[in-house]
């Protein structure tokens, strides 16, 4: 592992049980500390099964990953410690207040008494949410349930942030504040992996970026190396419907 | 750790006290049902204890046997006697109508010639027995039967158990009369043989008690309990009760499947078992004040209703130990339908199903001794049934700690159970 990578995948396949074709084939990917790395596929390529192992939530059939230089197998109670993971799914207690989930979660992350009110305290600022911080979430908005969901990932001040789809049915403001204020997290030395069907949005937020299909990645570089090595393509989408191909997927 | 126990704990409380609709089901249904089965219960005692079955009674005989039952059946406790219908003497068809409307449960006919027909019966037994001649039959022979036929028609709604107490109480009444016959006609002959002999009165066996029951409830401890349905329903359904706490908490552990929270806790430094532990915490707490509850019904609501105060026996001490028993195994029962259910819907299905069955087969609703002996065997697996053993030792029999620990202990081993299949499947369903 050289100094600046944060994670370094080797040759990661899942199978899961019962499947015939594994979710991720032979997967190996190097992410950078600082970068902004974004994961973009088609519905079913592999990037939440990746992202999913990569936060310990299931082991890998095969191979190797190490996130800050710790093994994935022999050390995941510390790789949980420096990685927040903000879920797509809105993953919040609704009969509580937005305050009350984050207060909740902070604890799980080990955080405690004035730092974590004090935490909780600037993030709700941050994110416009200090008003309606005692309301419960049922209550919320879809962008004010996403904003919580996202401090509920961040309140810790993770080293790796992995964001799976952080701005999906959000409001333009809603999704603005998101990007700028992971953009300032990112400045303070967090490693962001993103992954988005919004190719505009992976385009602009993100400093490198793989697109993965059938288990496997495809290409990878910065956005604008993509779109400037493939012929015809004027953006990240169609540097992705060249590769992906324009089939649907299930 | 403690900090993240405590965390749970609070995050678990709240999201209880919030659902309205769960806290309801988890007090003020099973205070209902207690409230409703004590009453229908006693109410049926008092039917059968208080008011009586409804008998109407067709004397057809006009003899010693039919005033006889006659009588005993107008000072029995057990029947509310009636011997004509709508004003009119009732007769064999308008009582086997009056019944066949349900107008009353049961008709007693005594036939015409019954008691000359015991009369006969006695007398041709006594002949025998002292071998003489002397002693005058019937007069017209060929009119009286050999037997009695006492018919009984029975409205087909009566219980099994009313119709026996009938039965039981004209066979004792019938039994009576012909023992005194018996004995008269024996008296009769001796004085013939022994002229001397001061006659015997009729009536002197009758008055002669020899054998008198007297029925005293066992009890461990000091005093006697007296069962009533208030001693039995409560712990029976304060027991039921507290296993339909599977319902919300396997609800709540689904839906924190389904919304995403457990992915999410997954992923975070802390051990699944924190949010589990948090979760037993607070379900035992809520099991436990479901049981102060139903008890508070006993003690101080049922009463109100006229119904008798429960009665908790004597020892306190053997109260909590089978109750925290009775919550852990209830909670672990929850957590493990929790783990196994995918969907809302399965947790609330087969939780709500499962307790059903335990409880049923566990004796909360039919007593296991009226059950059949397959249906006994298979009783001794459900939890239900051990925490009611322990309890009808406590609130019943007067029992102490040593007379619940064996219970205590199984429910205990039960919740140890629950946890470690809770802990396998959840284990199995992370192996994907």
């Amino acid at each position: 592992m050289n100094n600046d990578s944060i994670i370094e995948i080797k040759n990661l396949s899942k199978t899961f049980i019962g499947a015939f074709e594994p979710a991720v084939k032979n997967l190996s990917l190097t992410i950078q500390r600082n970068e902004i790395f974004g994961l973009l596929g088609p519905n079913g390529a592999g990037k939440t099964t990746t992202i999913s192992i990569l936060c310990g939530l299931f082991p890998p059939t095969s191979g190797q990953v190490t996130i800050n230089g710790l093994n994935l197998h022999n050390d995941l109670e510390g790789i949980k410690q420096i990685v927040g993971v903000v879920p797509q799914d809105i993953a919040l207690y609704p009969t509580l207040t937005g305050r009350e989930n984050l207060n909740f979660y902070g604890h799980m992350y080990g955080l405690k008494g004035k730092q974590l009110k004090d935490k909780i305290d600037v993030w709700l600022s941050n994110f416009g949410l200090t008003e309606a911080s005692n309301r419960r979430v049922s209550g919320y908005s879809g962008g004010m349930k996403r904003r919580v969901n996202l401090i509920a990932g961040i309140l810790h001040s993770p080293k790796v942030l992995f964001l799976d789809e952080p701005t999906v049915g959000v409001d333009v403001q809603s999704r603005n504040v998101i990007i700028e204020y992971l953009k300032e997290l990112n400045r303070q030395g967090t490693t962001i992996i993103y992954t988005s069907h919004h190719m505009d949005e992976a385009e602009h937020f993100c400093s490198r970026v793989a697109i993965i299909d059938n288990g496997n990645i495809i290409i990878e570089g910065s956005p604008k190396q993509l779109v400037n090595d493939n012929e015809g393509c004027s953006n990240l989408e169609n540097v992705f419907l060249k590769l992906t191909n324009k089939a649907l997927r299930d | 750790m403690i900090e993240k126990l405590l965390a749970a704990i609070k995050k678990e409380t709240l999201i209880l006290l919030r659902d309205r609709v769960g806290l309801s089901s988890l007090f003020i249904m099973p205070m209902v049902l207690i409230f409703v089965m004590t009453l229908i219960q006693d109410s049926a005692f008092k039917t059968l204890n208080e008011k009586g079955i409804l008998i109407v009674f067709v004397n057809n005989d006009k003899d010693s046997m039919g005033y006889a039952i006659e009588q005993g059946l107008r000072s029995s406790s057990l029947c509310s006697f009636h011997d004509s219908i709508n004003g009119v003497p009732a007769t064999e068809e308008s009582a086997k109508k009056a019944v066949t409307d349900g107008k009353f449960l049961v008709g007693v006919i005594i036939p015409k010639g019954a008691t000359q027909a015991i009369r006969n019966n006695v007398t041709k037994l006594v002949q025998q027995t002292l071998n003489t001649d002397s002693v005058p039959v019937a007069s017209d022979k060929s009119s009286v039967k050999d037997s009695v036929d006492i018919t009984i028609f029975v409205d087909p709604i009566t219980k099994k158990s009313f119709l026996t107490s009938v039965s039981s109480t004209l066979r004792e009444f019938v039994s009576n009369i012909k023992t005194k016959i018996m004995f008269k006609t024996f008296a009769d002959q001796l004085a013939e043989i022994i002229p001397d002999k001061k006659k015997t009165p009729y009536n002197a066996f009758g008055q002669t008690q020899i054998i008198k029951f007297s029925e005293v409830y066992a009890s461990k401890g000091f005093g006697e309990i007296v069962p009533n349905s208030v001693q039995h329903n409560v712990p029976a359904w304060t027991i039921f009760a507290m296993f339909f706490i599977v319902l919300p908490l396997a609800g709540s552990m689904v839906k924190e499947k389904n919304e995403g929270s457990v992915f999410r806790l997954h992923t975070m430094p802390s051990s699944f078992l924190i949010l589990i532990n948090g979760k037993i915490v607070v379900y035992v707490i809520v099991c436990l004040l479901q049981f102060a509850l139903m008890l508070s019904v006993g003690l101080v609501f049922l009463p109100m209703l006229g119904l008798p105060v429960l009665d908790i026996g004597n020892s306190i001490p053997g109260v909590l130990i089978l109750s925290s028993a009775t919550a852990f195994a209830a909670t672990g029962f929850g957590v493990m339908m929790g783990t196994i259910a995918n969907t809302e819907q399965q947790g609330a299905i087969t939780g709500s199903l499962s307790v059903l069955l335990l409880s049923a087969i566990g004796g909360i609703w039919v007593p296991t001794y009226v059950m059949p002996e397959v249906m006994r065997h298979i009783s001794v697996v459900s939890p239900l049934n051990w925490a009611l053993s322990g309890f009808y030792e406590l609130f019943l029999r007067g029992g102490g700690v040593k007379d619940i620990i064996i219970d205590s202990v199984k429910l205990m081993i039960f919740f140890v159970a629950t946890m470690s299949v809770a802990s396998i499947v959840n284990r199995i369903k992370r192996k994907v």
